[in-house]
């Protein structure tokens, strides 16, 4: 970490300190561009909607925390910004104010609180076992102290770990995510997918590397039930996602599945993987938030909700069903569109490590889960453009630049980017091997 | 000169209080005058003496020959009554509006403000005797604060509180007697008990530990003793605030941590199976109370059942019988007040403004009642622990003590905080939500009628804001004077 | 033979001797001659107790010059100067205290009779404290238990006579008892005086011979004397007597009778049996065991009075109680804790009932709770005598029942196994249910009117307190109660001292 500001020294031990490096100022970056982009389409999606006041509020306040999560140099940092982060961006998820997203912001609220508590025991336990509360490569536990303790110190970073990863998705506390997203508004759906699941990314990212370190846990049966957490959440995103015919509970369940492979890559604990999941959280975090950006215009114009009911729309939409082939395209991971190189790096740095049994039964699933979300996204371009005989064509039309430019973008960004791969691949190179 | 100092800190507000129903002020003003007055004065002077007069000891009688009542001013007495002096005034401006519309005033501020010697009394005791005497006085002059409205309702529930109390009472009477007739001391010098501690002696000292644990532990609202608080919710606002909340409560907290750490002494403690047995009790109770909570709809009880788990992290705190336990309970203990007092008093105004008491009505309030609904926010965040506010330091040292005690009732200890904070969130955000986001379906001309309270509500509720901040980010100061309790109770460190 | 020591003999006959002359006295002089006899017996016991304190040995005296084993004998030591003390001190204060409802109780002509009746009891009382012989004490037992009811009997209504009568009957069956002991010791040991007895008894002890009739003697002895101190279940002729009694009448009846006979009780214990022999009768666990449902009972059933006098009564049936607990826990500590009891429920519960009479002369004289409504703010020492005797009760350091509960306490926790449990249980429980209907009077008796009075009762009310009449010797007696609770409060080291001498000077 560089350029560390101590913002306040609340005790001997407990600061709050912020600070940059590679992988934070990765973070930083990517989800400012979203929030901009999708600020700048919540500006038309807003007439779909009341209390906009209320809405950009939150809208910015949510960035300002998730901005400093990013930035956070330390445990009780990140852990402060990730609670406050929950808290402000709970009113977003329900905003419509109707009794099921009330409901649903709550069940957001307290997996959160829930995953965020089993976060803070860690950072009773770093605190004691621990040199320090400040992130650093390698770990922060001392060997002298964990000596006779290693049992309890590997149940915690497991615990604490899986906690963030409610954030993230990851089985069995992901079940807010399908919940949240079809209650909330477009723009709002966009950020939760593509960014705030981020946030737990990063936080997992930080504990894994820079407090228990990859010494502590690399061989050990908490990477290997933690790879399998992030295996099951693969395949059964994948799989309710296929099923589902609510559009934006598909995304939902692609955004638990797709989330999974970046953890995927974190705990596989090589560069390799890491790099994967790095370029994974870009690629995704673009196509989920234009995935969801069009199924928000779709709704907007259309008031359609159901991908059922969506059969010949794309003449209708072009522009938006056009951009909705390209990301998936992306999302599948054909070459050369953003998403191929992610898989690829995942599925090598996998193999490459050697754990018995999940070394290729990761790639395998990674395949197996392409070939889904094949399935659970070609479709609707498909029956979009080209609607079976004499099925009834859907009302719709194309809506305003506000609404299209961000998604052009975003999906230029995924053209772009899958075939001018190596600035963003080498400066994630760079990145993941500061973790080490 | 300083001892006598400390009888009047104690007697003034008791003689103040008892005077008041024989002056029997008619004009409002006056009484609050009055009885401002003799708060604040108490305030001042018990802020001076826990700054000034450190380490000031006074006999005041010899009741027998191997029992005194005596005073003394050390730094675990000084915490609490910090709290307690800090807080009282604040109260009492509250209480005058609350109470505006209700009957028999003189009578309740007299006993409230009597209330407030009494429990400056416990504070500064110099030995379990003359805490006992202050411990019983404080149950007897709170009685007639819960019975006050005089319906059936609060007499069920004054009955209640005495009988618990007086059973609790008498069998911590009958430890520390047990203590004393095997050669232990009463006084709380820090020596612990000192030859008196025998292999012969273990299993009986042990009996009395139990008693006085359990016996005290009805105040401090230990499960399966606590079943007086919730009830006592009938209460008017200010009496479930400050003294169940605050003074009556953390009394029985402040006793078992002077049984524990200056009558015992944590060696004894440390490892032995009286101490699992309590740290079991209190570690469940925690869950208990927050599991409560949780499924409670009556807005007070919900913060009483709140209670009841909060003083039981004090309780765990205290039984780990370590430094890091004695200062972590000590910051919850203050920190605990602030909050819950705050808690109670936005409860209070949301009653006093609208008459609403079950959490199911308070969709929408934050808008007719921004400020009392802000800090409520404030405080409900800070009681689930988020930093940077205070809460989150007292729980993350309960946890951290808990973590280097290193036993297996400690880290159950843990999961029951961790559990409990999650419950926390749960029960106390959704009132905040359905607050805020009353959602669609909802009237707001219901609520027109619904005003904020006025400044005597308010300003202590900003002040309580400030402070839940201000401490969160900037302890140091009172971290520091909490340490000093370790120079007396750990000599050794 | 110095002065001191004919006290005790001086002071029985002078109270006789006053007795018998009040019978031609008119009511006025009476009255006067009572108080002044009173008065001087307890100064002289005051005089006598401090010599004990400066060092004076146990001594006895022997009536009329005859030597033992024929004659009769008195014995003192410091216990029973200080019990004398007590007694003439507290029927004095009680006198005083409820001087204005014997003269509305009893008719003009029957006052004489009255304070004969007191003379005579404080008389065999004193007695009772003093004598070392046994068949004198059953004599004055005899007495006792005629003017107590002749105290009783004195307001004459239907309900007084019928309690009296009861009482009468219960008592003679205790006295009755009492007399078959002391004639079954006499035919054991051929000895009527207490020192000699002990000899007696202990060498048959240790023979082994006579062993069931001896132990039949002291349970006789035990029980019969319990009847008449209201041990549970021998108390219920109590509430009646005590509540339908005039005040004067029911705070001597409560705080001394029944201590008089608890008095001589321990006296037998300790004098006839011996202190190594009692504690393996089995006796001792039956007091123990019903002083505790005594203490459990008498205060439940406090708790559903709506009666003052009555509700007093039972609380007398649930202290007593106490006593026995401490007697039956068979150490010394205990039988100290039982002193100190007496002591104390002496002071306060002739306070009480003293208290309760002027209450109830501020509420037009009815003794219902619901007329007692704001009784202490009419009348203010009454109000502050019930504030003080809750505070005793319910052991409040500063006040005489923090002393009891304190040295019970001490006194159960020593003692082992199942005696130790349930007495704690039992001072757990009572002073939890003490503490609810103590209070609860404390609520009636201040409630005040927030407004003028509305209702036609609260009229009534302010009717009554113009008709009270304000009387300086009341108001005298409840102060200086007040004080001796207080007294024993501040300074119960020095009590603890003098019970621990006098029961060691005692066996």
């Amino acid at each position: 970490m560089t350029n560390v500001y101590t913002l306040l020294k609340i005790t001997d031990k407990l600061t709050l300190q912020f600070g940059s490096d590679p992988t934070g100022r990765f973070f930083l970056c990517l989800v400012t561009i979203m929030w901009i982009l999708v600020g700048i389409y919540a500006q038309k999606y807003k007439e779909h909607q009341k209390h906009n006041a209320r809405f950009f509020t939150f809208y910015i306040l949510t960035w300002v925390m998730l901005a400093s999560l990013t930035m956070a140099a330390n445990y009780l940092t990140m852990y402060l910004c990730f609670e406050f982060m929950t808290l402000l961006s709970m009113p977003l998820v329900l905003h419509n104010g109707t009794p099921e997203s009330i409901a649903a912001a709550k069940k957001y609220l307290f997996y959160s609180i829930f995953g965020a508590t089993l976060g803070l025991m860690g950072m009773f336990f770093v605190n004691t076992y621990g040199t320090t509360l400040a992130f650093t490569a390698g770990g922060v536990l001392d060997p002298a102290k964990i000596a006779g303790h290693e049992t309890l110190i590997l149940w915690v970073a497991f615990l604490s770990i899986a906690g963030f990863g409610a954030k993230a998705g990851l089985f069995p506390l992901h079940a807010w995510l399908p919940t949240a997203h079809p209650v909330a508004p477009a723009p709002a759906s966009a950020v939760l997918s593509g960014c705030i699941t981020k946030a737990g990314v990063l936080c997992i990212i930080r504990l894994v590397y820079q407090i228990y370190g990859v010494q502590l846990l690399r061989g050990t049966w908490v990477q290997m039930a933690l790879i399998i957490l992030a295996l099951i959440t693969v395949f059964m995103g994948s799989m309710m996602a296929f099923g589902e015919d609510l559009m934006k509970k598909r995304f939902a369940f692609s955004t638990v599945s797709q989330v999974s492979y970046v953890l995927l890559g974190v705990f596989t604990m090589n560069e390799t993987a890491l790099l994967g999941a790095l370029l994974h959280a870009a690629y995704h975090s673009i196509i989920k938030d234009g995935l969801f950006l069009c199924a928000g215009t779709i709704i907007f114009w259309t008031h359609k909700e159901h991908v059922s009911e969506m059969k010949g729309l794309g003449r209708k939409m072009p522009v938006t069903f056009g951009s909705l082939a390209i990301f998936s395209l992306g999302l599948v991971g054909i070459p050369p569109f953003a998403g191929f190189l992610s898989k690829w790096y995942l599925a090598s740095g996998s193999l490459s490590e050697g754990l018995p049994v999940l070394s290729w039964l990761a790639p395998a699933i990674l395949l197996l889960s392409a070939l889904l979300t094949a399935g659970y996204l070609f479709p609707i371009c498909i029956h979009g453009f080209f609607p079976a005989e004499g099925e009834p064509e859907a009302e719709g039309k194309e809506g305003s630049a506000l609404m299209l430019v961000p998604i052009l973008i975003l999906a230029a960004a995924t053209v772009l980017i899958g075939i001018f791969a190596s600035p963003l691949k080498d400066a994630l190179q760079a990145a993941a091997a500061t973790m080490f | 000169m300083n001892g006598i100092a400390i009888l009047i800190v104690i007697m003034l507000p008791i003689l103040g209080g008892a005077l008041l129903p024989l002056l029997d002020f008619d004009a409002r003003k006056a009484r609050m005058y009055y009885v401002m007055a003799i708060v604040l004065a108490t305030s001042v002077l018990c802020l001076s003496l826990i700054s000034g007069s450190e380490g000031t000891q006074f006999v005041l009688y010899h009741l027998t020959s191997t029992i005194d009542i005596a005073f003394r001013i050390d730094r675990f007495g000084s915490v609490f009554a910090l709290l307690v002096s800090v807080l009282w005034p604040l109260s009492t401006l509250y209480a005058f509006e609350y109470m505006s519309h209700s009957h028999k005033r003189n009578r309740f501020f007299g006993f409230f403000t009597m209330s407030f010697g009494i429990t400056l009394g416990v504070a500064f005791s110099g030995n379990l005797i003359t805490m006992y005497l202050f411990y019983e006085l404080l149950t007897l002059s709170t009685l007639p604060l819960i019975t006050h409205d005089g319906s059936r309702e609060a007499k069920v529930a004054g009955v209640k509180y005495l009988v618990y109390s007086i059973a609790g009472a008498t069998a911590a009477f009958i430890g520390m007697i047990a203590v004393l007739t095997r050669g232990g001391s009463l006084e709380f010098n820090v020596i612990g008990l000192g030859s008196a501690v025998t292999e012969a002696n273990r299993n009986f000292l042990d009996a009395a530990f139990l008693f006085m644990f359990f016996g005290f532990g009805v105040k401090a609202a230990l499960f399966p003793l606590h079943g007086w608080l919730p009830t006592a919710g009938v209460a008017p606002t200010p009496v479930t605030a400050l003294l169940h909340a605050v003074a009556v409560v953390k009394s029985g907290v402040f006793a078992i941590g002077r049984v524990v750490y200056y009558t015992y002494d944590a060696g004894y403690l440390a490892g032995s199976i009286v101490q699992k047995v309590a740290l079991w009790f209190a570690a469940f109770t925690i869950v208990y109370g927050t599991v409560m909570a949780w499924k409670e709809l009556h807005f007070k009880k919900r913060l009483a059942y709140s209670t009841v788990s909060n003083l039981s992290y004090i309780l765990f705190a205290f039984l780990l019988a370590t430094p890091q336990g004695l200062t972590a309970g000590l910051l919850h203990m203050i920190f605990h007040g602030l909050m819950k007092i705050a808690l109670f008093f936005v409860a209070g105004a949301v009653m006093h403004q609208s008459g609403k008491t079950y959490v199911t009505e308070l969709g929408g309030f934050a808008k007719a009642m921004p400020i009392s609904f802000g800090v409520f926010t404030i405080a409900s965040v800070a009681l689930i622990g988020v930093p940077p506010l205070c809460g989150f330091l007292s729980k993350y040292a309960i946890a951290v003590a808990a973590v280097d005690e290193g036993s297996v009732s400690g880290y159950l200890g843990i999961a029951a905080l961790l559990i409990s904070a999650v419950f926390t969130s749960m029960y106390l955000l959704t009132i905040v939500v359905k607050a805020y986001f009353p959602g669609e379906g909802f009237d707001p001309a219901s609520l027109k009628d619904v005003k904020e309270a006025n400044w005597y509500m308010t300003l202590p509720l900003i002040a309580l804001a400030v402070l839940m901040i201000v401490l969160g980010c900037l302890p140091g100061g009172l971290t520091q004077f909490i340490a000093g309790t370790l120079a007396d109770a750990f000599p050794g460190l | 033979m110095n002065f001191v020591q004919n006290i005790p003999a001086l002071s029985i006959l002078l109270l006789m001797f006053c007795g018998i002359v009040c019978l031609v006295l008119p009511a006025r002089w009476a009255r006067h001659l009572a108080d002044c006899a009173i008065a001087l017996v307890c100064a002289a016991s005051v005089v006598l107790w401090v010599a004990f304190l400066r060092g004076q040995e146990v001594f006895t005296y022997s009536m009329g010059e005859i030597g033992a084993p024929f004659g009769n004998e008195l014995r003192a030591g410091m216990l029973e100067a200080a019990a004398a003390t007590l007694f003439s001190a507290v029927t004095l204060l009680s006198i005083l205290g409820g001087r204005a409802h014997l003269r509305a109780d009893i008719g003009k002509k029957k006052v004489n009779l009255y304070y004969i009746s007191v003379l005579f009891l404080l008389c065999s009382m004193l007695a009772l404290v003093y004598t070392n012989d046994l068949f004198t004490a059953y004599v004055f037992v005899e007495i006792n238990t005629i003017t107590a009811c002749g105290i009783v009997m004195s307001k004459e209504d239907g309900y007084t006579l019928a309690a009296s009568m009861r009482y009468f009957i219960m008592s003679l069956i205790g006295s009755g008892l009492f007399l078959i002991a002391v004639s079954i010791l006499y035919a054991l040991t051929g000895h009527l005086l207490m020192s000699n007895i002990q000899e007696e008894v202990a060498a048959l002890y240790a023979s082994g011979q006579y062993r069931a009739p001896l132990q039949v003697s002291i349970a006789l002895m035990g029980v019969g004397l319990s009847l008449k101190s209201a041990l549970w279940p021998f108390s219920s002729w109590l509430p009646d007597a005590h509540s339908s009694a005039s005040a004067s009448s029911s705070a001597m009846l409560s705080g001394l009778v029944l201590k008089s006979f608890i008095f001589l009780l321990v006296k037998v214990f300790y004098r006839v049996v011996g202190v190594t022999i009692i504690p393996t009768h089995a006796i001792l666990d039956l007091l123990l065991v019903f002083g505790i449902l005594g203490m459990i009972m008498g205060s439940v059933n406090a708790l559903f009075e709506r009666d003052i006098k009555r509700m007093l009564a039972y609380s007398s049936i649930g202290q007593i109680g106490y006593i026995f607990c401490g007697i039956g826990l068979g150490t010394i500590a205990g039988v100290a804790a039982a002193m100190v009891q007496i002591a104390v429920h002496a002071c306060t519960k002739a306070m009480l009932f003293c208290a309760a009479g002027g209450l109830m002369d501020a509420s037009g004289g009815s003794k219902k709770f619901k007329d007692l409504e704001g009784a202490g703010r009419r009348d203010t020492y009454a109000g502050v005598a019930f504030i003080v005797g809750t505070l005793s009760m319910i052991g409040i350091p500063f006040f005489g029942g923090f002393i009891t509960k304190l040295s019970l306490v001490t006194a159960a926790v020593e003692v082992g196994g199942w005696r130790n449990t349930l007495s704690i249980l039992a001072i757990i429980v009572s002073t939890i249910l003490t503490a609810i209907y103590y209070i609860n009077v404390l609520a009636i008796i201040f409630r005040g009117a927030e407004t003028g009075p509305t209702t036609a009762r609260e009229k009534l009310r302010e009717q009554w307190k113009k008709q009270m009449r304000l009387d300086t010797e009341y108001e005298l007696a409840i102060v200086l109660f007040i004080l001796l609770n207080l007294a024993i409060g501040l300074q119960s080291d020095r009590l603890m001292d003098v019970i621990r001498t006098g029961l060691a000077m005692f066996g």
